[in-house]
C-alpha cells in the first residue's frame, strides 16, 4: 500500500485567517497523507485546527501555504468549478450538524448530489433505494428532516455522502450530538463504509468512534503532534 | 360649412343657469322641450313633462319657460367629475332666446360652451379651424385626443405614470430588501449545497427558475386581483362623484406591461440576493 499513489497527500499545510486583532492561525505546517480505503481518525481539544485540516482536505477551502494533491492532481491549481466537482464525485461529506436541506425529503436529499452530477433519473432511483436501505431507512424515504431523529438523520446525511460513490468520506464529530447507542450505531455505519472500500477521515471526541479506526492522529495548536498506527 | 349640419345639442353653462329653474305650472305642450340631466332632474326632483323656467339671472328675470322632454347622463368628462352636473341642454334657437332676453349686457357671456356634435366626426379639425377663423375669440377644438399632450387625458396619465413609476421604484426598494434578508436566511443551505459540491451555476439556475415563478405569479395574482377589485373601485367612485366615468380599466396592455415589468425585476431581485451569498466563502457560511 505504501508505494501506490496516496488519495491525498497535504505537505506542510499552513491556513492563517486574518483578524482584524492579527492572523489567527489555525493550521500550522501540518503533513498529511491518506491511503485509498483507509481509515484515519483525528482527535484534539477544540479549536486545534482539525476542522481547518479537513476543510483542506475536502477541498472546501485552501492554504495560505503548503501543498495538496489529492489523487495525483495539485489541488491550488484547480478552479472553484473543478474543486466543486471533485467535491461532488470524489468526496462525502458528514457533519455534526448533519446539515441536510430541510425543505427536502429524504429521498431528495440523497438524490441531489446524483442529480447534479448528472446521473440517469432510472440509475439514480436504484441507487437512491439502496442508499436508503443500506443506512436503514427504507420506511423514512419521504420523511423531512423535521421529522427525522438525529440518528436518523445522520444516516440520510451519510447516504448523501456516498451518493456519488466518493473514494474519502470526510466526517467532523459525527456522533457529537447523537447519544452513545446512536453513535454506536453511526461507527458501525463508517465501518461497513470503510469496508467496502471507501477511506474514512473522521474528526472525532469519541474515543470509541476514534478507536475503530486504523489509524489515529492526534492535533495540537495546528500540527499534527503524535501519530499511531494498530 | 353648410355641409356640416349642427346638431343642437348645447350645454348650458351650469353657473349661470342652475340657480334660477322652477318648476311651475303653466300650458305644458307649447312650450319649448329641454333635457335635464339626471343629477338636475334627481336635486330638483324633476319629471317629464314638468315646467321649468330657465333665466340666466338668481331671481328668474326674464326667464323663458321649458317643458322636460327628458333626461340624460351627461358625458363623463375627467375634467370635470369633482363638480355636480347641474346641465341641461335645449335647443339652440332657444338659448339664443335665453340670452338675449338679458337686460344685463354682461349676461350673454354666461354661456362659455357649447358642444357640437359633427354627421362627420372625421371633420372636427376642419370645422374648428373653420369655426376659429370666422369667429375670433372662440376657442374650438375637437373633443377627440389631439395627443399634443394639452388633453386632460395626457395629463392623467402623466399623473398615472409618475405614480406608477414611484411605486415600482418603491416596491422594487422593499424586494430588494426582502430578497436579500431571504438569501441571508438561506446562508446555511446555499452554504450545505455549496459544500456538497451543488456548481454555483446550478444554484444561479436554481435561483432564476425560482425568481421567475414567484415574479410571474406575483404579477399574474395582481392582474387577476386588479380585475377582480375595478368593478368595486369604478362603483365606489361612480357613486362617490355621481359621474358614469370609468376610473379604472384594466387592458391587455396593461396586463402584459405588469407581467413584462414584474418578471424581469423579480429575476435581478433573486440574483441580487443570491450573488450575497455565491461571493461568500462556504466555509464561513456554515460555521456556526
Ligand atoms: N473562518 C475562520 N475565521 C476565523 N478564524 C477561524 C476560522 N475557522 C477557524 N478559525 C480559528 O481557527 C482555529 C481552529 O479552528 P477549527 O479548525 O474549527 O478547530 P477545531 O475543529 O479543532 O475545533 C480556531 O481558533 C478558530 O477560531
Ligand atoms: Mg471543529
Amino acid at each position: 500500500m505504501t508505494n501506490a499513489a496516496p488519495l491525498i497527500e497535504g505537505r506542510d499545510l499552513t491556513r492563517q485567517f486574518p483578524m482584524t486583532a492579527g492572523a489567527v492561525t489555525a493550521l500550522n505546517h501540518a503533513s498529511i497523507r491518506i491511503e485509498a480505503a483507509e481509515y484515519v481518525a483525528i482527535t484534539g481539544p477544540s479549536g486545534c485546527g482539525k476542522s481547518t485540516l479537513l476543510h483542506l482536505l475536502g477541498c472546501v477551502d485552501q492554504p495560505t501555504s503548503g501543498s495538496l494533491t489529492f489523487e495525483g492532481r495539485d489541488v491550488a491549481r484547480l478552479n472553484e468549478t473543478e474543486r466543486s466537482r471533485i467535491r461532488l464525485t470524489r468526496i462525502g461529506f458528514v457533519f455534526q450538524r448533519f446539515f441536510l436541506l430541510p425543505m427536502l425529503t429524504a429521498w431528495e436529499n440523497v438524490e441531489l448530489p446524483q442529480a447534479e452530477a448528472g446521473v440517469p433519473r432510472s440509475e439514480r432511483r436504484n441507487r437512491t433505494r439502496e442508499l436508503l436501505e443500506y443506512v436503514g431507512l427504507a420506511d423514512r424515504i419521504d420523511h423531512r428532516p423535521s421529522q427525522l431523529s438525529g440518528g436518523e438523520m445522520q444516516r440520510v446525511a451519510i447516504a448523501r455522502a456516498l451518493a456519488n460513490r466518493p473514494a474519502l468520506l470526510l466526517a467532523d464529530e459525527p456522533t457529537g450530538e447523537l447519544d452513545e447507542v446512536t453513535g454506536d450505531q453511526i461507527a458501525d455505519l463508517f465501518d461497513r463504509v470503510h469496508a467496502d472500500g471507501t477511506a474514512i477521515v473522521v474528526v472525532t471526541h469519541n474515543a470509541t468512534v476514534a478507536a475503530r479506526a486504523g489509524r489515529r492522529l492526534a492535533m495540537k495548536s495546528g500540527r499534527i503532534v503524535e501519530a499511531g498506527k494498530q | 360649412m353648410t355641409r356640416l349640419r349642427l346638431i343642437l345639442f348645447i350645454l348650458l353653462s351650469a353657473a349661470g343657469v342652475a340657480a334660477s329653474f322652477a318648476a311651475t305650472a303653466a300650458a305644458p305642450d307649447a312650450l319649448p322641450a329641454v333635457l335635464v340631466s339626471r343629477q338636475l332632474a334627481e336635486s330638483a326632483r324633476l319629471h317629464v313633462g314638468d315646467t321649468v323656467t330657465f333665466a340666466l339671472d338668481a331671481e328668474g328675470k326674464g326667464g323663458r319657460q321649458f317643458r322636460v322632454a327628458g333626461t340624460y347622463e351627461p358625458t363623463p368628462d375627467p375634467m370635470k367629475f369633482t363638480a355636480r352636473r347641474i346641465e341641461a341642454r335645449m335647443h339652440l334657437p332657444d338659448l339664443v332666446d335665453v340670452t338675449a332676453a338679458q337686460p344685463d349686457a354682461d349676461s350673454a357671456d354666461a354661456v362659455d360652451g357649447i358642444n357640437v356634435r359633427l354627421a362627420h366626426p372625421d371633420d372636427a379639425r376642419a370645422f374648428g379651424a373653420a369655426v376659429m377663423a370666422r369667429a375670433p375669440g372662440i376657442f374650438a377644438r375637437p373633443t377627440a385626443r389631439t395627443g399634443d399632450g394639452s388633453d386632460p387625458f395626457a395629463v392623467l396619465d402623466r399623473f398615472h405614470f409618475a405614480i406608477a413609476v414611484v411605486t415600482v421604484v418603491g416596491s422594487t426598494a422593499f424586494l430588494l430588501a426582502l430578497m436579500v434578508m431571504r438569501a441571508e436566511e438561506r446562508r446555511e443551505t446555499v452554504g450545505i449545497v455549496r459544500l456538497i459540491g451543488i456548481s454555483q451555476r446550478s444554484i444561479l439556475l436554481e435561483v432564476l427558475v425560482e425568481g421567475l415563478l414567484i415574479a410571474a405569479g406575483g404579477a399574474i395574482f395582481g392582474v387577476l386581483f386588479a380585475l377582480a377589485t375595478q368593478g368595486a373601485v369604478n362603483r365606489f367612485f361612480q357613486w362617490r362623484y355621481d359621474t358614469a366615468l370609468v376610473f379604472v380599466r384594466v387592458t391587455t396592455r396593461i396586463a402584459l406591461e405588469s407581467v413584462a415589468l414584474a418578471v424581469p425585476l423579480g429575476i435581478v431581485a433573486g440574483l441580487v440576493g443570491s450573488w450575497t451569498l455565491l461571493r461568500r466563502d462556504v466555509v464561513a457560511m456554515v460555521r456556526r
